[in-house]
């Protein structure tokens, strides 16, 4: 469900004259409720998240944050191993997460065998090379996952939410007068409200780059290729070959996190490989969208009320006469 | 996928993926304000259509107050955004699958029938035309105030908030709530105006509807109840339920019971009030108190 | 650089990051390449995507072992041993590529029998208890060569069949014989079978048709046995067949944008461009000519011979042409003046009659005998080792001249320190210069992989930021004026410098032409008034002039700088030969000949490179050769033959004498012609492998503020290592002073296992005090398993791992961990041991008169105009004023 909403080219850019007073009280009034031509669509595009090879190095949030003119956070150590972000907000578009997975027992590692025999034989030289790797750290970039059935854009009252002509989920910052419905119904947790301006604030898809046929800073950035962008089947394909092709070498639980809609949800634009639970990530299992619910609500809103309404009234005809 | 059963040190998973909204306290007393006064607007109109000469006066005297409600209510409202300046770009789209857009244009419609038969109340004895114009600004004004009450509790159900996300019927709630709140101000008003044949209909509507309303919080407590156990302990739960259910309208059913004297009326309608803003700031608190 | 300059050559990478996309299988040891090199670690990554395997050897499991596919942990400064390991599992399953081996190398070489290697005692030939070092015994270490005429030494004998007990497999044989699995496991820490793991991936990864690469950086050099553990990786991959193939080689990954460069036409003290030795105040260099015809290993000679090996350089192989070098050198810096009948002016070069090395500098700026000091984008104050003295040394000084982009320790050494109680008490007088940034000024960068990239400024530098090139030329410029009617003979050679640099970019006045400095450091021809095309063309007569001969080549035009050439051609797997210029001479791949056989042919169409072309009769492929063109592989040199004549058709390693890689080095490193397990200067583990405990040759300065451990001190019984981060850089003048930078590491902090935070007492994010006989610090303490300490030698090894970015400037402060480092000086480079030292760690606070303060945060820059085509609404939100 993508809504084609207005383009805002109409507007004057703010390198346009000062206005008065006047004209500029007008202006606040009126403008919001101009409407434009819509762009024509294009290709739907988005982010595939390889996190096998992300290398934590925090590029893609710099470089967000330098593209997109955010302020730093403040500087808080997290002791949550390298991960002193700790979330994704208003001025953090971005966030790589951190996850150590160590063998739980304490055991110091490796002990030398009482007597070792001279060339070191007695195990299978092809079991020894193909032993997975003791101990994991895992390393995500997080993002919005600008879904194509988005809670987001479908809570949010102003219409500042849209999804543009690339299908990405674009926040309106002229529009939106932060009135949190966003923040509430992202299952996600990725919208944030600023308290510097009081507007929501989130990962644009570097719509601004991509009008202008430039890739977006964070994928740009990153130097493993782990943030890829593209043509939205474009990227599924490469990344069903990934997981096809990790499965060969061994890595067995690695799988693809919002590639294909669900019961529950649709698919997500901007989609992860991961190698363990979604939780493990901080991501939620099983995404549920919250308008499965909504008809049902209102039915038993309306149940409530209608019922309170029904007593009274069969109180006041049967006294009242 | 497999199961992991390795040491982990992220706290990832033990922390909600979801962010919590910055409504606080407003949105308690915007839920309560909402409430009373399309509560009182419904109950109001209904019983003046139903019964107009028991009720007509009563009523008369309750649309201002409900207007005046409304307006305080709306004030939390713009108050509560981010950038109250910009509230008027709630108005750039009719989104009716947004219960938010929804909401809006149902309080603004609604505030206009509701001006015109607050401003004509106080004059329409005076002419027949005004009164026939009060009549069906009160009676357009149905659809509206129904729309205004019954959109909040939805609103706060169709989201990703632990608590509110599994409150299937928290609309439920809080639309007879609503309803419980304006017989509740109506029978205060017509003590205060010494209207003793509306009050007499009044007192055992106001009794009944605190039994639905009962039933109501209870449907509600049962989708809330993993969330609440997960947030407080048992102790704390047990404390919740006295004071909601207890507080809220068990001790006002009684009240009504016991005598018909004025001051235990009164005092009945103080325990609806304060019962129920009491669950709304619980209500308000869920996804905070789960961070 | 000695490592592999000895083992090949060269002492710079032989490959290229970008090559490692070609490789089967990556070693990378002494690097955590993904922190230190995230763009680089690209290339890796793609190559396990394509099916290679990548391992990871190190102690602690960083971003990098998250990637690799095989982990192993191994003890800080136990690399030796661990490679040793490798060694003897390819020699004793004869897993070497024989016929590379036989004809690339110097297996097949006898060495003399002078040389003699007690196994147990870890010491070669010409130990002297007594001093402590190598005598000099005329011809120990060497090959064992026929007599030529006249007494003179002949060819080294050899015997291809590698059966010899004295030629060099033999020896590797024997010396390594003692690097079992489980003594390695006993002194890293590792299991037995990870070392056979490691090398048997290696060994099925390398042959014709598969390729295997080592990566090492700082991991490796900054231990007083640096250049050792790098001789083993190159021993390694010489025995594999790996040197001077596509995916192959040894990937000296350098720490520094620009560090090639500055190794190239150095700021060194002891060496001139082009890696030609500064001339010393010793007899042998007392003349141009004696300078010259000693050659370039004169400093690493092995006796006061005539004929000693170490000769060979000046009459076999490319060094043979340094007359060339060296006589464009004189002639570029001193012109005119410079002519045959005054040697060039020769004796105007300074002559070293110290050490003068960094650490050594300080120690006598610290005793009071140097009275200033320029520091120019360097930090000593947090960036050197054992930093106290680093800075009571600088607040010795009388004047200390800063150029930098902002105040940084160094620069505010004589108040923010908070070791100062009265700034008014040091007599310094500093002057802090702003520094231009790399945006705003024209140059070039050297990386890694010995290419030159230029660029140009894209905005001026604010206010009076200047860049260094400015500032070094008109303090020339000043100091020319200034000593311009000298009489002194001394001030001669400054009188008679050229320096003629007008021109640079409009803008600033007085910025030099930038591009006029890389035509001269190319050469040109005097008589003929163009620029050279390549070192062929240099000449020993004073007709040529050039900076630095490596880079001959580079600006073969007036108007043509091979800097600036952007060319997308890809050719072969990975070579794009039109994208810049790359020493020497445009070679992609160092030794390249090696990716061809002795005949000539590829060794297999896989690992195709360059070939030679029996039709045209010249080498070609997809990288320029390593090679002269024309000399066919069949060509053998007479006994009498000379420079590069004497360099067979199959000789890849043109720079040695003999055109072979060295397995063992017969000269050119000062403690050893095959690398050593020692143990680190300090260490709580005495050494099971060989009775030296540690390397013998390390220097050590003499200062009252430098204490040593003593190997296993109970009292300082935990390793501390110190390493980078990705977020910062350096000592953090270039990262803790953006708030983007500094929030994503904002504090200082160590790393500890749980073991040891259960032993002391300590949990997640309590303050802990970092203690050695040099100095204290405090920080939080991170808990991690990830420093899950090995068990060596029966016991845990523990590690604190050590963060090197903080100090007491900037918006995010912290301790300055180089106060507990201690100085010491490798050997062969001079280089610190960052990499393995000891410490004690309690939990707890420091008592101090006052912490270091924090600068605000700085707010960030918006920018000032909206982005064109863009619609209002789409523009970067610091336009809506967010965050202000």
């Amino acid at each position: 469900m993508a809504s084609r909403e207005m383009e805002l080219t109409g507007f004057p850019q703010t390198s346009d004259p000062p206005r008065g007073p006047l004209s500029a009280l007008l202006g606040r009034l009126i403008d919001p409720f101009r409407r434009g031509v819509p762009p024509e669509p294009r290709p739907p595009t988005g982010f595939f998240t390889d996190t096998t090879v992300c290398i934590g190095c925090k590029a893609c949030e710099v470089a967000c944050k330098a593209w997109n003119e955010l302020a730093a956070d403040g500087l808080h150590w997290s002791g949550n191993s390298y991960d002193h972000t700790g979330t994704l907000s208003a001025s953090s578009w971005r966030h790589v997460k951190f996850i150590e997975q160590f063998p739980a027992d304490h055991a110091p590692s490796h002990p030398v065998p009482q007597d070792p025999t001279p060339s070191g034989t007695g195990f299978s030289l092809d079991a020894l090379l193909n032993e997975t790797k003791e101990g994991r750290w895992l390393m995500m970039s997080d993002v919005c996952k600008h879904c194509v059935t988005a809670p987001c854009q479908q809570a949010c009252p102003t219409g500042a939410i849209i999804h543009t002509e690339f299908n990405n989920v674009f926040i309106q910052p002229d529009i939106c007068n932060g009135c949190s419905s966003c923040v509430a119904a992202c299952p996600f947790g990725v919208i944030t409200r600023s308290s510097v301006d009081g507007h929501s604030h989130k990962c644009t898809l570097c719509y601004d780059r991509q009008r202008d046929g430039l890739v977006p800073a964070c994928a740009k950035a990153c130097p493993t290729q782990s943030i890829q962008f593209g043509p939205i089947d474009e990227l599924r394909e490469q990344a069903r070959r990934r997981v096809a092709d990790l499965h060969k070498r061994g890595v067995t639980h690695a799988y693809l996190y919002g590639d294909t809609p669900s019961k529950s949800y649709s698919e997500l634009h901007s989609f992860y490989l991961l190698v363990d639970h979604p939780s493990v990530y901080g991501l939620p299992e099983n995404p549920f969208n919250p308008w499965l619910h909504m008809q049902g609500d209102y039915v038993r809103a309306l149940v409530g009320g209608l019922t309170a309404i029904a007593a009274l009234l069969a109180v006041l005809l049967l006294l009242g006469n | 996928m497999q199961t992991d059963t390795r040491l982990q040190t992220s706290n990832y998973a033990t922390k909600p993926v979801t962010k919590a909204p910055a409504w606080h306290g407003l949105v308690a007393w915007d839920m309560l304000l909402n409430g009373m006064t399309t509560g009182l607007f419904l109950v109001a109109a209904l019983s003046e259509l139903v019964a107009p000469d028991r009720f007509a006066a009563v009523a008369q005297a309750a649309y201002p107050v409900a207007l005046i409600l409304l307006l305080v209510d709306l004030l939390c409202l713009v108050l509560d955004l981010g950038d109250p300046l910009r509230f008027h770009h709630m108005l750039r789209v009719f989104k009716p699958s947004a219960p938010m857009s929804l909401g809006t244009w149902c309080l603004t419609i609604y505030s206009l029938p509701l001006t015109v038969a607050a401003a004509i109340s106080p004059f329409s004895e005076q002419s027949v035309a005004l009164e026939w114009v009060r009549r069906l600004a009160v009676v357009i004004g149905l659809l509206p105030a129904l729309g205004s009450a019954v959109y909040k509790g939805v609103l706060l159900s169709t989201n990703s908030q632990p608590g509110w996300k599994d409150a299937r019927w928290l609309g439920g709630y809080l639309t007879n709530s609503a309803l419980l709140l304006g017989c509740a101000e109506m029978l205060v008003l017509s003590l205060l105006m010494n209207d003793a044949n509306a009050v007499t209909i009044l007192r055992p509507a106001l009794g009944l509807l605190l039994v639905l309303n009962l039933v109501a919080l209870c449907l509600l407590g049962f989708d809330l109840r993993a969330t609440l156990s997960r947030i407080y302990s048992r102790w704390e739960v047990f404390g919740l339920s006295a004071v909601s259910l207890g507080a809220g309208l068990l001790v006002p059913v009684c009240l009504l019971l016991v005598s018909g004297s004025s001051l235990f009326m009164l005092a009945a309608v103080m325990f609806v009030l304060l019962g129920s803003l009491f669950i709304r700031f619980v209500i308000t608190a869920l996804p905070h108190a789960s961070a | 650089m000695p490592g592999l300059g000895t083992s090949f050559g060269f002492g710079a990478a032989s490959n290229h990051p970008r090559d490692l996309a070609n490789s089967d299988c990556v070693l990378i040891m002494g690097s955590n390449m993904a922190e230190s090199h995230p763009v680089g670690f690209h290339w890796p990554v793609l190559a396990q995507q394509r099916g290679a395997v990548l391992i990871h050897v190190d102690p602690r499991y960083t971003r990098t072992s998250a990637v690799a596919d095989v982990f192993v942990k191994i003890r800080p400064g136990t690399d030796i041993a661990f490679l040793g390991g490798v060694i003897r599992y390819i020699l004793e399953h004869e897993r070497f590529f024989k016929e590379y081996v036989v004809s690339y190398t110097n297996a097949a070489m006898l060495i003399a029998d002078e040389y003699r290697r007690h196994d147990d005692d870890g010491l070669f030939a010409g130990f002297n208890p007594a001093t402590g070092g190598y005598d000099l015994i005329p011809g120990a270490w060497e090959y064992a060569c026929e007599s030529g005429r006249d007494g003179e030494r002949g060819l080294p004998r050899t015997d291809p069949t590698l059966q010899d007990p004295m030629c060099v497999l033999q020896i590797l044989k024997r010396h390594y014989a003692r690097y079992t699995p489980q003594a390695v496991s006993r002194v890293c820490g590792c299991r037995p079978e990870e070392v056979i793991k490691v090398a048997e991936l290696l060994c099925r990864n390398s042959g014709r048709e598969r390729t295997s690469a080592i990566a090492y950086a700082l991991g490796w050099t900054q231990h007083a046995t640096g250049a050792q553990m790098i001789r083993a990786a190159a021993i390694i991959q010489l025995l594999l067949g790996n040197v001077g193939r596509p995916g192959g080689g040894v990937l000296a990954l350098r720490g520094h944008a620009c560090i090639q460069g500055a190794t190239d036409i150095p700021v060194l003290f002891d060496m001139l461009p082009g890696y030609l030795p500064q001339p010393r105040a010793v007899p042998g260099h007392a003349t141009l000519a004696q300078y010259l015809a000693n050659g370039k290993s004169y400093l690493a000679r092995r006796g006061d011979v005539p004929n000693g090996l170490w000769k060979e350089d000046v009459v076999r192989g490319a060094w043979s042409d340094m007359p060339k070098f060296a006589i464009s050198l004189l002639k570029v810096w001193y012109g005119e003046a410079a002519t045959p009948e005054n040697a060039y002016r020769y004796t105007w070069l300074p002559k070293i009659d110290e050490d003068l090395s960094e650490m050594s500098y300080f120690v006598k700026m610290h005793q009071g005998h140097i009275r200033g000091t320029f520091l120019m984008g360097q930090n000593p104050a947090a960036g050197g080792p054992n930093a106290r003295l680093h800075r009571d040394a600088l607040r010795r000084l009388d004047w200390l001249v800063i150029r930098d982009f902002f105040e940084t320790e160094s620069a505010s050494v004589w108040y923010a320190d908070p070791e100062v109680t009265d700034p008014k008490a040091i007599p310094t007088e500093v002057f802090l210069l702003p520094a231009a940034s790399v945006v705003e000024k024209d140059g070039s960068f050297t990386n890694t992989e010995r290419m030159i990239q230029w660029h140009d400024r894209a905005i001026l530098p604010p206010g009076d930021c200047r860049s260094d090139a400015w500032f070094a030329y008109d303090l020339g410029k000043r100091l020319k004026a200034l000593y311009q009617n000298s009489p002194l003979e001394r001030d001669a050679p400054l009188r008679h410098l050229t320096w003629d640099y007008d021109g640079g970019n409009l803008g600033i006045e007085g910025e030099p032409n930038t591009e006029q400095v890389l035509r001269e450091i190319n050469g040109y021809h005097l008589g003929e008034r163009r620029q050279l095309r390549g070192p062929a063309e240099l000449a020993s007569d004073g007709s040529t002039a050039c900076g630095c001969w490596l880079y001959c080549g580079i600006f073969p035009e007036e108007r043509t700088n091979r800097a600036r050439s952007k060319g997308p051609q890809l050719h072969g797997t990975s070579v794009y030969g039109e994208w810049a210029w790359v020493w020497p001479e445009n070679r992609r791949i160092l030794y390249n000949r090696a990716s061809a056989d002795p005949q000539g042919r590829p060794w297999s169409e896989r690992k195709k490179l360059v070939w030679w072309d029996e039709t045209a009769q010249r080498w070609t492929g997809y990288d320029v050769p390593d090679f002269e063109i024309a000399k066919a592989p069949g060509y053998r040199p007479s006994a009498d033959a000379q420079g590069m004549a004497a360099i067979a058709g199959d000789a890849p390693f043109r720079m040695h004498p003999d055109g072979r890689g060295w397995l063992y080095v017969p000269y050119g490193l000062k403690d050893g012609p095959l690398p050593v397990f020692y143990e680190p200067l300090e260490s709580p583990f005495l050494n099971t492998l060989v009775r030296q405990q540690s390397d013998p040759l390390t220097v050590v300065p003499a200062d009252p503020m430098n204490p040593i451990v003593p190997p296993g001190d109970p009292a300082y019984p935990l390793i501390a290592t110190t390493y980078r981060l990705t977020e910062h850089y350096l000592s953090g003048p270039m990262s803790r002073f953006d708030s983007w930078l500094g929030e994503l590491q904002p504090e200082m902090f160590v790393e500890i296992s749980p073991e040891l935070a259960g032993e002391r007492g300590v949990a997640n994010g309590d303050w802990v005090v970092v203690s050695t006989p040099r100095g204290e610090i405090e920080a939080r303490a991170l808990v991690t398993e990830r420093l899950k300490p090995v068990i060596v030698d029966g016991r845990p090894a523990h590690i604190v791992g050590l963060p090197i970015h903080w100090g007491y400037a900037g918006e995010t402060v912290g301790a300055i961990v180089n106060d507990l480092s201690p100085l010491s000086l490798d050997p062969n480079a001079d280089i610190h041991s960052g990499k393995s030292f000891v410490c004690q760690l309690r939990p707890g606070r420091l008592r101090r008169v006052r912490p270091p303060t924090p600068l605000p945060m700085a707010p960030i820059p918006i920018l000032a105009d909206p982005i064109p085509e863009t619609p209002d609404a789409a523009q970067p939100a610091g336009r809506f004023r967010h965050g202000q």
